[in-house]
């Protein structure tokens, strides 16, 4: 064992770190306040995410055939903590690095990727992904949204919601029913401006413009959207998922949040309050728990093991330690939740109440853990 | 950064395993007069004539591997004096003879592995000393399933020419893996029991409000597993507190939901959830217990003002 940086590891998050100093502008907060789904973030990344390409820092680890270089496993995760811990200013575009790329270059047809994998690799392209709906979150099995073949074409008709990013994405990843049961399920790649698509923001606590609903009616698609086989949709998800399960590494944004906390109660003399250290210290220890299981997640991965249960603890782990440093930060710097306040505490906030429901509520993480890792039997 | 074992610690976490899981007599078992532990002289008989109380002297083994080893011993229902030994011993510039009874800042009171000890070792801020003992300690009646034992007079005690703060954070790496391997254990062992245990025409692990108290613990366990062999890897004493921290903060409830969960069946001395559980209560204490170790870690990683 070795919980030591290598030395091309501390090279690689230093050249991060100083792409970030010379290209996020001096009113980044003003952006990131926003939140990483938000019409503002958003179009920033169309800006910064193609610089980011060029210093060859978006897709440093997908294979070189797709604009990436072959980059190790652990330096992916170096780069999402520090754009994490930056506000992310790749917006949704993380997601096209972290699994929307990978997915594709998985299960998609050779044209798939020849259209999509070039713009996600060069930072201009922003993608929402179709999943939830009023009747399916975290059953997501229980989707209705259908997709009747026709011809050479689906017909789809149905409702997401909660679809973040969806009001700036030219294209969706789409889950829709071709048929009963988990084995009827399919993925369509569909662009945004097809016919038959509406799209309304919903107002809500975590952010400007970040969830939306989505309706499609008698969108109609050429067979050359579906991924993989219909059927396959299942499978293709849950490959997905397991990649984003630890895909944002909120610890790190939630301990350096803990850190300016800390330095702002400093500033104001309160920090030395034993009350005030230890919950300072319950909480950075919810931090590094949640990174040490993470990094389990990573290393199991780099070494080439298949997704297992690690990730689902690590993901309980993370909720946990976002909430502790919210709480924390509300407990003792009440003020600098209203009005002008601290926007960056103001925008963990509302990431952190995110945490535990978004990618597979904390719950359902649970029933993962204790059924799969503990191998406790299935309820009635 | 690599948080798999190297193929030694592999190795050796291989041997360790089967040696526990062949030995009977690690296993559990009543004692004569319903005592409240069981010393596996055995088990520590055999891991002494192996050498694994070594570990952190070899290279490729170091501190992680002892702590590794500290860990999956106490899983075990028998006790031994394992963490002073394997974690502390090896870095006290003198081969002081086992097993080992620690004491921490003069604390008053009955002190674990006292009846057994054949040396005495304090840590205080004003130095490390140690005492041969050879037994001295008398035993105590004590909750805690270990043998507990006070001291009948003062020893002679001798100074050890080491770092009183390293050795400080040593011993809080040794508390963490030996509570967390209690902790761990005793989780094994409700895991079982609520597999089979049916009520309500179905097993008890198959209630959702059973499961997510569970799965919460082992996420608990788990990550102070990893941050345990993060502190043994770095000694670093940040990393100590916050492991030790850690578990001693999540000890009460994991503890509680043990008991809870194997019900009356729990409560009797012929069932050894007691055995895991009266041991975490007693680490749950040590060195201050959680309120200490948080201090400590706020204070090395945010100074005070």
């Amino acid at each position: 064992m070795d919980f030591a940086w290598s030395a091309e590891n501390d090279a690689f998050r230093t050249k991060v770190c100083d792409f970030l100093d010379s290209e996020l502008p001096a009113d980044w907060q003003s952006i990131a306040r926003h939140g990483p789904g938000s019409r503002e973030q958003t179009e920033f990344s169309l800006t910064f995410c193609p610089k980011l390409a060029d210093a060859g820092l978006l897709v440093p680890h997908w294979p070189e055939k797709w604009g990436g270089a072959d980059r190790p496993t652990w330096e992916h995760f170096i780069l999402g903590e520090e754009m994490w811990a930056a506000g992310e200013p790749r917006g949704g575009q993380y997601m096209n690095v972290n699994w929307i790329g990978p997915v594709l270059m998985r299960y998609g047809s050779e044209e798939q990727q020849a259209r999509y994998l070039p713009p996600m690799a060069s930072g201009r392209a922003i993608w929402c992904q179709g999943f939830s709906e009023p009747g399916a979150g975290s059953d997501l099995a229980a989707l209705r949204t259908r997709a009747l073949r026709d011809g050479d074409d689906y017909v789809i008709n149905g409702q997401k919601i909660w679809t973040s990013y969806a009001g700036m994405a030219e294209t969706c990843f789409l889950l829709a029913r071709t048929g009963e049961g988990r084995e009827g399920i399919a993925v369509f790649l569909v662009p945004m401006d097809t016919p038959g698509i509406e799209v309304r923001a919903i107002p809500s606590l975590i952010g400007h413009g970040d969830i939306h609903e989505v309706f499609f009616t008698d969108v109609r698609v050429p067979t050359s959207c579906r991924l993989g086989q219909e059927g396959e949709g299942w499978n293709i998800i849950s490959y997905a998922l397991s990649n984003e399960r630890v895909g944002i590494p909120r610890y790190e944004m939630s301990s350096r949040e803990l850190d300016a906390m800390v330095a702002e109660l400093k500033a104001r003399e309160s920090f030395g309050n034993a009350i005030v250290r230890s919950k300072a210290a319950e909480a950075a220890m919810a931090c590094e728990s949640a990174r040490m299981l993470v990094y389990r997640v990573v290393d199991e991965r780099a070494r080439g093991e298949p997704p297992g249960t690690a990730a689902n603890l690590a993901r309980v782990a993370v909720v946990e330690a976002d909430h502790k440093v919210t709480d924390f930060g509300m407990d003792f710097l009440p003020d600098c939740f209203s009005g002008d306040g601290h926007p960056a505490f103001q925008a963990h906030h509302e990431r952190a109440i995110v945490t535990g429901i978004a990618a597979g509520a904390a719950e359902i993480q649970l029933n993962l853990v204790a059924r799969r890792h503990l191998n406790l039997p299935k309820g009635a | 950064m690599r948080l798999a074992f190297n193929e030694d610690q592999a190795t050796f976490a291989t041997v360790l395993a089967q040696m526990l899981s062949d030995d009977t007599e690690a296993g559990f078992r009543t004692v004569d007069g319903w005592g409240r532990f069981d010393y596996g002289h055995a088990l520590d008989a055999r891991l002494e004539e192996a050498g694994f109380f070594d570990a952190a002297r070899e290279d490729d083994l170091g501190a992680v591997a002892a702590a590794a080893m500290v860990h999956e011993v106490a899983k075990a229902p028998v006790v031994i004096e394992c963490a002073a030994t394997a974690l502390l011993r090896p870095f006290l510039g003198q081969e002081l003879p086992r097993p080992l009874a620690v004491r921490v800042d003069d604390a008053p009171g009955a002190i674990r592995f006292l009846p057994q000890a054949r040396s005495l070792l304090s840590i205080t801020d004003a130095g490390i000393r140690w005492a041969q003992i050879e037994g001295r300690g008398a035993p105590v009646e004590s909750l805690y399933a270990y043998p507990m034992g006070m001291l009948d007079d003062a020893p002679d005690w001798q100074p050890l020419d080491v770092d009183p703060n390293a050795v400080r954070t040593l011993w809080q790496v040794a508390l963490a893996a030996e509570l967390g391997g209690a902790l761990a254990g005793g989780l094994a062992s409700v895991l079982e029991h609520v597999r089979e245990r049916a009520q309500f025409g179905r097993p008890l692990g198959s209630f959702q409000g059973i499961q997510h108290r569970l799965a919460e613990d082992a996420v608990w366990i788990e990550g102070a597993q990893l941050l345990t062999l993060r502190a043994a890897d770095s000694r670093d004493p940040a990393d100590a507190a916050l492991a030790l921290g850690h578990l001693q903060s999540h000890a009460t409830r994991i503890g509680y939901d043990l008991h809870q969960f194997m019900g009356a069946m729990g409560l009797t001395l012929e069932h050894p959830l007691h055995r895991w559980t009266y041991r975490a209560r007693a680490l749950r204490a040590e060195m201050g217990g959680a309120p200490q170790a948080l201090l400590d870690y706020a204070d090395a990683r945010w100074d005070k003002r």
